[in-house]
């Protein structure tokens, strides 16, 4: 049992159950996948070559989570911690201007096609 | 690996699709070199690991004037440590810690997202960033305690560290009985991330968890 498993509650039932495996399982991976750990030393790098301040993107990735759990269950994806991470990291790019959102849009479209 | 997890396949395509078109941008642009992220991640999986705040926690229970300082001045304290260089950055600037004893539990959480002392610690378990675990812990930190196998007596004092951007909390546990011949390595080695997040307890050797 590992992973950031998409689970239906959110922070709004208090008694919903932790994991079986919450808080035992010390062996479990930090990434589920590449991209997750691609966006992660992504978003570090950036701020520790000082293209924002760290609690600029830490805002985005707040916002983006308090947008997920206002949401209802029936509206919401399921819960994934990084895709807010990438989520934040979009967002805090283009709001520095490191880079054009149509731009970047554009070449995840070209991306996706490879 | 995305059907194991359980999430939605074409979300996954689509999450791996729009990182490596923005690292391959900022590539172009020459904001990154395409060794910059390799450079950063190995930083974090190599250096910044629990090793640091194991090292912390075992000298501060050899040393009792570290121990009182690693808790008034903690980015102070360890850098009088071997720990590997940078410590400083990438956050390090805002750690904290606080100790247990007698009495007294500290729980560090994150309500808002995930602040976690990665210096010290490396990277949080993925439970630490689970909504219903940062809920609970806020609101129910005793209940939740218990459910994980740390009833806490009525009379101690539970201190819940909601982690920020500005203080990076982390635990110095309570040493455990019957490791007065154990030195600073052995006793490192006791030492579980969990302890140093306050959902463990250090146990002795043999003793179990």
């Amino acid at each position: 049992m590992s992973g950031d498993h998409g689970h239906e509650h959110g922070p709004a039932d208090p008694t919903a159950p932790l994991h079986s495996s919450c808080v035992t399982d010390t062996d479990a991976p930090t990434f589920d996948a590449p991209w997750q750990r691609r966006a992660f030393g992504l978003a570090v790098a950036l701020s520790e070559f000082d293209h924002y301040p760290w609690e600029a993107f830490q805002q985005e990735l707040i916002g983006s989570i308090g947008s997920w759990e206002a949401g209802s269950d029936a509206e919401r994806s399921s819960w994934e911690y990084y895709t807010h991470w990438l989520a934040a990291l979009e967002k805090v790019v283009v709001a520095h201007g490191i880079v054009d959102e149509a731009e970047l849009a554009h070449r995840v479209a070209a991306t996706a096609r490879d | 690996m995305t059907v194991e997890f359980g999430y939605p396949q074409e979300r996954e395509v689509r999450s791996g699709a729009r990182v490596s078109a923005l690292e391959a941008l900022l590539i172009e642009k020459g904001v990154i070199t395409d060794g910059t992220v390799d450079k950063v991640l190995r930083y974090f999986e190599t250096d910044m690991t629990p090793l640091n705040g194991q090292k912390i926690v075992a000298r501060a229970w050899t040393d009792p004037d570290f121990a009182a300082r690693v808790v008034d001045d903690t980015p102070a304290a360890i850098a009088d440590l071997d720990l590997p260089i940078g410590m400083a950055g990438a956050e390090g600037e805002h750690l904290q810690a606080v100790a247990n004893g007698p009495g007294v539990h500290n729980l560090v959480i994150c309500t808002l997202c995930s602040c976690f002392p990665w210096p010290v610690l490396g990277l949080p378990p993925y439970w630490y960033k689970d909504p219903t675990f940062r809920a609970r812990a806020a609101r129910e930190p005793r209940v939740v305690l218990e459910e994980i196998g740390i009833p806490l007596d009525p009379s101690t004092e539970l201190r819940v560290w909601d982690s920020s951007g500005h203080s990076r909390w982390f635990v110095i546990p309570e040493r455990p009985a019957g490791t007065e011949h154990l030195g600073e390595t052995e006793l490192a080695a006791l030492v579980t991330t969990e302890s140093m997040i306050g959902t463990a307890l250090v146990a002795a050797p043999g003793a179990g968890a």
